[in-house]
């Protein structure tokens, strides 16, 4: 109970007071950091209390329930959190050891971990909104953090697209309230079965194409190269490791948990969708030489996997959407902060992070794809196995494509260097600094721990799918 | 009433939608406004009903949802402050760019782009002939 409101509550106000801080002297940067550790404290102590299927509820403010907010941590809730607090926490971490360059982005990150934490602990539709607004608020402010000045113009393409698609989701949830008359999903889930066939499918296609946008589907997707090609790194790896989870989540929440027929209607178009993500994105990546637009390519790419999981459905089918989103998040927060690192070890990390991505053990990476190939065997489908081969096989190339020419040819060039510092990058570049590099080889190390031991996770995304399965069956 | 409130949205969308499609990025950040004022209206159109003041109910008749206009509020202030940050980017984006065009922010991506891409070109360059010599 007390872990579930301070998981909120801390990093809140600490973010608000940073607000009024400086947060380019580092001292401020650490107290973020500490207010994202209470945070991933609290949540760890949560998760503790409510695996393997327990869940807790609190309603705010002493209302009754119905009336008052209601916050409601179930399996799939924790671990998304979880994962995603862990992944802000290390770009974080990684970028106040480098040097924050603005003075807001300590508080924006401590904000947009809030905003996620709430997103993934509510048990009220309407507050999933607000939540997640608050989320893509900061993470709109993010994206025009750097020095590249060409990034205003993605930061506004990217806030205006994604405010389409959250106000797509606010009609989505006005609608879920008329036809329904509550907003807690649990009620929503029950009511759902009843309401009229038509209302539930214009419902069901509204939230999707609302979260089809956020995660960056193939059709949705034309925002997000340009976005995380300019980025800093650290912002790289929040938007991909901890942002896109809000799609990942909201897709497994409200298409399998509260609206479980309508997504069994619409699986063949989910895994065409996907599908079409998966060669998509595969493809266009092989062809890109910019680092930051071929790992925002193949962004597009791993959401179609989650995309045709999800498709699949049952147990299997969820756990492995659940497995695949947690993994790909990881490893593709480990490429966006070792990308543009120099020195030993870094590449060490690297590498893991493109077997992860690619699917190879002993890397965590190869259990999502080994998931992904189980519930393709599961109903029988030739296509979906052949589909997930190439797609893995083209990661495998863009991957070690990247790899190569980052760390083996030596410079990378920025636009508008001249010849002199081509040539004197390309010879040598300064190593980063070793706390720097150390955030990487940490999370190198985790993926890799993921992958060698993987009974936890396999169990955890089991417990997280069977919260699903559980309310479909309800 | 739904009919109403129904071509109201579409109409208030429509316009929106309109105004995000076009060149001026003010005009942009006016369709925004537009497309969450549609957005507000849904959600009151969905819970709609004639009765007391929820605060005071005096017993005789149904009190009105008061839900409802709790999530309207909430929706008015985020898209405020939404319009809010729009507007500043837009304005950032005036003071580097000394335009407020999308066409001009798509040219000035483009070549950004093309920049890169043939940094890109004459990295490969040098370094093939250095790779061929090292095969021998």
């Amino acid at each position: 109970m007390t872990a579930l409101a301070l998981a909120l509550l801390l990093p809140w106000v600490v973010g608000v007071l940073l607000l009024l801080a400086d947060g380019r002297r580092r001292v401020f940067g650490w107290v973020a950091v500490g207010g994202l550790l209470a945070n991933l404290t609290a949540l760890v102590v949560l998760a503790i209390d409510v695996l393997p299927d327990g869940s807790r509820t609190i309603v705010t403010g002493g209302w009754e329930g119905g009336v008052g907010i209601v916050l409601r941590a179930d399996a799939l809730g924790v671990v998304f959190a979880l994962l995603s607090s862990f992944v802000v926490l290390a770009a974080l971490v990684h970028e106040v050891l480098d040097g924050v360059r603005s003075r807001t982005f300590p508080a924006l990150v401590v904000l947009l971990a809030t905003g996620l934490t709430g997103l993934f602990l509510t048990g009220d539709v309407f507050n999933f909104y607000v939540f997640f607004e608050l989320a893509m608020i900061a993470a709109y402010v993010l994206t025009a953090y750097g020095d590249d000045r060409h990034q205003l113009g993605a930061a506004l393409i990217f806030a205006v697209v994604n405010l389409v698609g959250s106000f797509l989701f606010l009609i989505a949830v006005a609608a879920t309230y008329h036809v329904t008359g509550t907003l807690s999903m649990e009620d929503v889930a029950t009511r759902m079965a009843d309401v009229e066939p038509n209302a539930a499918i214009l419902i069901a296609v509204t939230f999707f194409v609302a979260f089809g946008t956020k995660l960056g589907l193939f059709p949705f997707h034309f925002w997000l190269p340009a976005v995380y090609a300019g980025t800093r790194p650290a912002v790289a790896a929040i938007l991909s490791g901890a942002l896109a989870n809000i799609g990942a989540y909201g897709l497994l929440r409200f298409g399998a948990g509260l609206l479980p027929n309508e997504l069994a209607l619409g699986s063949t178009v989910l895994i065409v969708i996907g599908s079409a993500s998966v060669i998509y994105g595969a493809l266009l990546a092989v062809s890109r030489r910019d680092p930051a637009e071929m790992l925002a390519y193949s962004a597009i790419g791993q959401a179609g996997y989650v995309l045709v999981a999800l498709g699949v459905g049952g147990p299997i089918g969820l756990a492995a959407a659940v497995l695949y989103a947690i993994l790909n998040a990881l490893s593709k927060a480990l490429l966006f902060l070792s990308g543009a690192l120099r020195g030993a070890l870094v590449a060490a990390a690297f590498a893991v992070g493109a077997l992860s991505l690619a699917g190879m053990p002993p890397t965590a990476g190869f259990l999502g794809k080994l998931a992904l190939f189980r519930s393709g065997v599961d109903i029988g489908s030739v296509a979906l196995v052949v589909l997930l081969f190439v797609g893995g096989a083209l990661s495998f190339v863009y991957a070690f494509q990247l790899y190569q020419h980052e760390f083996w040819r030596g410079g990378r060039v920025h636009a508008g260097t001249d010849e002199a510092e081509i040539n004197a990058t390309a010879d040598r570049q300064p190593a980063s600094p070793v706390a720097v590099r150390a955030v990487s080889v940490v999370l190198a190390l985790v993926v890799l721990g993921l992958g060698i031991w993987p009974e936890p996770l396999l169990s955890l995304s089991a417990d997280a799918a069977a919260v699903l399965h559980g309310g479909a069956t309800r | 009433m739904t009919l109403i409130f129904a071509l109201a949205v579409a109409i208030v969308f429509g316009a929106g939608a309109f105004l995000v499609l076009t060149n001026d990025l003010v005009r942009v950040v006016a369709g925004m406004v537009l497309i969450s004022q549609s957005a507000v209206l849904v959600v009151i159109a969905s819970g709609l009903t004639r009765g007391d003041a929820p605060i005071l109910p005096t017993g005789d008749k149904q009190p009105s949802d008061p839900l409802v206009q709790a999530m309207a509020l909430t929706a008015i202030v985020i898209g405020l402050a939404v319009t809010a940050l729009l507007l500043a980017i837009v304005a950032r984006v005036r003071a580097t760019l000394r335009s407020l065009e999308v066409r001009e922010l798509a040219r000035d991506e483009a070549e950004h782009t093309a920049d890169l891409e043939q940094s890109l070109d004459e990295m490969y360059e040098r370094l093939e002939p250095a790779e061929e010599s090292e095969e021998q």
